[in-house]
């Protein structure tokens, strides 16, 4: 009988020990979910004016009565470039709808008014606000090109002689980033080589370009135009490093490593790679030592067959601890 | 000093027992040859090819070492071949197993390499969540594949690491001290974002006599600081105290037997997401000599914050695509996990600890969707478990009726009723026939209920799964088999979703009416107790997606052999 007592005693006190939780809720309230949709506060933007050449940002805010699928789109009245942020819950805040001068869709924002819009999906209203840029977002990284200060004579280039070649620096509003791009163009019908530019060391004042020695921190970006109609053009990156500090690449005993992309869209796209992640010939070792890269080159390359090949280049940058954010 | 004479334990298992005695080094392993032919079909889908046939060819052999009498070494590979390939291409080879094993110096028993694991039902277990009712026949040769495919044995979870475990007897006070520990890596680190990840824990089981046994457990899931650039450190840590108080009299055992512990869950950059929490676990249970009733009573109060990932992990990975006909419909939607999937996919299966909540199917389990395990449910089950002399029927019934303790998105809580039958009956044990006749039933009636101010606050979701199948001995060795499945389910939930952190963001109005029906059929010749063939044909068909339900129809052969 004593264990029995004993039993049931041990049942008790384990069942005595129940939590009180009656005015907690786990998450949203449902109320919040599935309740009538209204605009409490009306979108509006942290600062009307903002310099992300500073590092300012700026954030949205706006509540609503339930939680919501959002959309913001930021687009400059300019440059027509665009930035958008999704998002779901009951109000917009510096945790949620904070930009910080990003680009979603080329070409990047300039110094320019922007109109932000924000819609709900299933929802018909539609919120409106304005917030100007002062001046753009720098992007940290050593750049190797963006083409607004002209060609640089320590650059080379070596173009075909086919038909309609054009391969010049163009000023104009396609550029995705800031004023001027790189235009590659041309039918050459016996090569896939339709032309190339080299971006050599010595444009940078030195033997060797000016990077970090780790290629698993260090990342390649560029934005590529792809031609609407033309989807035959393919962009090779090529990187030739100095293994022995001599002042010039030799292929057949040093490493060089490429990229290719085949350039099967329309418009302009970030194409970003983690410098250790690109393959090499494996002449010297496969070792990737970007302190000791001594030429980027960029090759424009088609099927001979193919017929006239057209593709842009712009903002080759290499940045560290991550790819670029535009 | 008698104290301090206390003797060494050790006790090998059988397995490992055999493998000294026997040579120096044994070939162990199995094979498999899988060969279907299925026809899909769902209505008005032109897109999808109807038709598919497939298969493979696998052998596993392994090479078990024993270079003196306390080491084991163990190396397995797998080679593969898929039906069609041809020099080389289809064809695969894998390490499926490797690690050594033995005694250090007389005492200490030690495995490194891939080890089978597990601890408690709270802290480190790989509870069947999803498969509530095994069955015989068609089915089972299913469920055997995809256990062995995904290293599940009695409740273990494939690791990689290291495992200790040695035994103290004493001549007074206490019989014996048992201490378990193991550590295995759950993620690499990759330099940058992700963190190198590790889980590692252990026991101490006292058994103080035959009355009364405790246990001391803790598990871990930590991160390594300074192996990556993220330095938000993580840690998931469960401790747990185990017992069983035992009387036992000549014609009946009973005692209280339980777990209950505590866990917190911290990451280092974001204090305010810690979470906190505890639970308890006891039942009592009588169990009648003579006629081998066995009954039990249990309550269990799992807190809403509590998390033990190595026990809440579950097997399948419900956000995954299925590896067959994972899309179909003229817009070539993703086809969801249906039961099929769960009897026919491996690839389904989780091999290893996820360290966050995973998806559940409300279907197949909306009471105890992590199982016993499970967190924010409270309240009390009922069992009872038989087998006769001759063991002719062998049965046993649960019934659980639990409530969260944390209503979610409201302050009204849901409540769950589970209700499970599993017989097994040996028919020709009554006749005594010569020839084996065995059916089996499985039952499972599951109910979720809630009651709100408002209507959408209300939930009301029922579903029920049957699992029928028998086996007949034709002729010496061969067998017809017999099953049928089915799971119908009705009603709404509000199904929680959650965010990268596991933090509650929206709910989904999870709303279903339909029911899949498996019906299979074929022979299996058993060669010897580890070498079978078997031909099947099933019917399968899919009316959950009440616009676009689907039809499989499948002939399989299989070809299994352990050695």
């Amino acid at each position: 009988m004593k264990n029995y007592t004993l039993i049931i005693l041990c049942f008790s006190i384990l069942i005595s020990c129940r939590k009180k939780e009656l005015n907690k809720i786990e998450g949203p309230n449902l109320t919040d979910v599935y309740g009538d949709f209204a605009v409490i506060t009306n979108l509006a933007a942290s600062q009307n004016n903002v310099d992300f050449s500073l590092g300012q940002s700026v954030y949205f805010t706006c509540e609503l009565s339930k939680i919501s699928n959002w959309k913001l789109s930021i687009v400059g009245l300019t440059s027509g470039a665009e930035k958008i942020i999704t998002g779901i819950g009951k109000k917009l805040d510096v945790s949620s709808a904070l930009w910080n001068g990003s680009t979603t869709n080329f070409p990047m924002f300039k110094a320019e008014s922007c109109q932000v819009t924000l819609t709900f999906p299933g929802e018909a209203d539609t919120l409106t606000t304005n917030v100007t840029v002062a001046q753009p977002k720098v992007n940290a990284g050593f750049l190797i090109a963006d083409f607004e200060s002209g060609w640089v004579s320590s650059w080379t280039t070596f173009i075909q002689s086919g038909a309609g070649m054009d391969f010049n620096i163009k000023t104009n509003s396609l550029s995705p980033q800031q004023n001027s791009y790189y235009h590659m163009e041309g039918t050459v019908n016996w090569d896939w080589l339709v032309g190339l530019v080299d971006f050599n060391a010595s444009a940078y004042g030195a033997t060797t370009i000016p990077l970090s020695s780790n290629g698993d921190n260090l990342y390649f970006n560029a934005l590529v135009y792809g031609a609407p109609g033309l989807p035959n053009s393919r962009v090779l990156f090529r990187f030739d490093e100095d293994e022995n500090q001599n002042g010039s690449f030799n292929s057949t005993n040093e490493d060089q490593y490429g990229l290719e992309i085949i350039v099967d869209w329309e418009g302009w796209k970030l194409i970003s790679a983690k410098y250790s992640d690109i393959t090499g010939n494996g002449k010297g070792g496969n070792v990737h030592n970007p302190d000791k890269l001594n030429k980027v080159s960029v090759l424009h390359l088609a099927n001979p067959s193919s017929g006239i090949a057209k593709s842009g280049i712009d903002y080759l940058i290499f940045t560290e601890n991550g790819p670029l954010q535009p | 000093m008698k104290y301090i004479g206390f003797l060494v334990l050790i006790v090998f298992w059988s397995q490992w027992s055999t493998g000294q005695i026997g040579k120096k080094v044994q070939f162990i392993g199995g094979a498999r040859s899988l060969l279907s032919h299925s026809n899909f079909n769902s209505e008005s889908d032109t897109v999808t090819a109807p038709k598919s046939t497939g298969g493979y060819a696998l052998l596993d052999l392994g090479f078990r070492i024993n270079p003196n009498a306390s080491t084991e070494i163990l190396g397995m590979v797998r080679i593969k071949n898929a039906f069609g390939g041809f020099w080389g291409g289809g064809v695969s080879f894998d390490v499926r197993q490797l690690y050594v094993r033995g005694v250090a110096g007389n005492f200490l028993r030690y495995q490194i390499g891939n080890i089978d694991y597990k601890l408690t039902p709270y802290t480190f277990y790989n509870h069947n969540q999803d498969v509530l009712s095994s069955s015989i026949g068609t089915m089972k040769i299913k469920e055997d594949v995809a256990n062995y495919e995904s290293f599940y044995k009695d409740h273990t979870w494939r690791q990689q690491g290291a495992s200790v475990n040695f035994g103290l007897q004493f001549p007074k006070l206490i019989q014996q001290v048992e201490f378990n520990g193991f550590i295995t890596r759950l993620n690499p680190t990759d330099f940058q974002n992700v963190l190198e990840r590790l889980y590692g824990g252990g026991n101490m089981v006292v058994t103080q006599s035959k009355y009364l046994k405790l246990g001391l457990n803790h598990v871990g899931i930590f991160d390594l600081e300074g192996t990556a650039l993220d330095s938000n450190i993580y840690h998931n840590n469960v401790s747990s105290l185990t017992y069983d108080l035992q009387f036992k009299r000549e014609k009946f055992t009973y005692g209280i037997d339980g777990e209950s512990g505590i866990s917190v869950t911290k990451q280092k950059l974001y204090p305010e997401k810690d979470l906190t929490d505890y639970f308890i676990h006891a039942r009592a249970y009588f169990n009648i000599h003579r006629s081998k009733l066995n009954l039990d009573l249990g309550y269990m109060d799992n807190g809403p914050d509590f998390r033990s990932f190595g026990a809440q992990s579950k097997r399948i990975n419900f956000n995954q695509e299925n590896s067959f006909y994972n899309r179909y419909t003229n817009a070539q939607m993703l086809r969801s996990v249906s039961m099929y999937d769960v009897y026919n996919d491996p690839n389904l299966y989780n091999q290893g600890i996820t360290a966050r909540v995973m998806d559940y199917n409300p279907v197949i389990n909306n009471v105890l969707p992590y199982g016993i395990a499970s967190f924010n449910r409270r309240g009390g089950y009922i069992g009872i478990s038989h087998k006769d002399k001759r063991e002719i029927i062998v049965s046993n019934a649960k019934v659980h009726y639990l409530s969260e303790i944390r209503g979610q998105g409201t302050s009204f809580l849901k409540s769950f009723l589970m209700g499970s039958v599993n017989g097994i009956f040996h028919a020709h044990k009554l006749w005594k026939g010569k020839k084996e006749f065995n059916a089996q039933l499985g039952l499972t009636y599951q109910k979720t209920m809630r009651n709100g101010d408002f209507s959408f606050e209300s939930v009301n979701l029922e579903s029920i799964l049957i699992n029928l199948g028998i086996e007949y001995e034709l002729i010496d060795q061969l067998y017809v088999m017999g099953n049928l499945f089915t799971i119908r389910a009705q009603g709404i939930d509000q199904k929680p979703v959650r965010d990268a952190d596991d933090q509650i963001i929206n709910y989904e109005k999870y709303e279903v009416k339909g029911n899949e029906m498996n019906i299979s059929g074929g022979l299996r010749f058993d060669f010897s107790e580890k070498i079978y063939l078997a031909a099947m044909y099933e019917w399968n068909t899919n009316k959950f997606n009440t616009e676009h339900p689907y039809t499989f129809k499948q002939f399989s052969i299989f070809y299994v052999m352990k050695f």
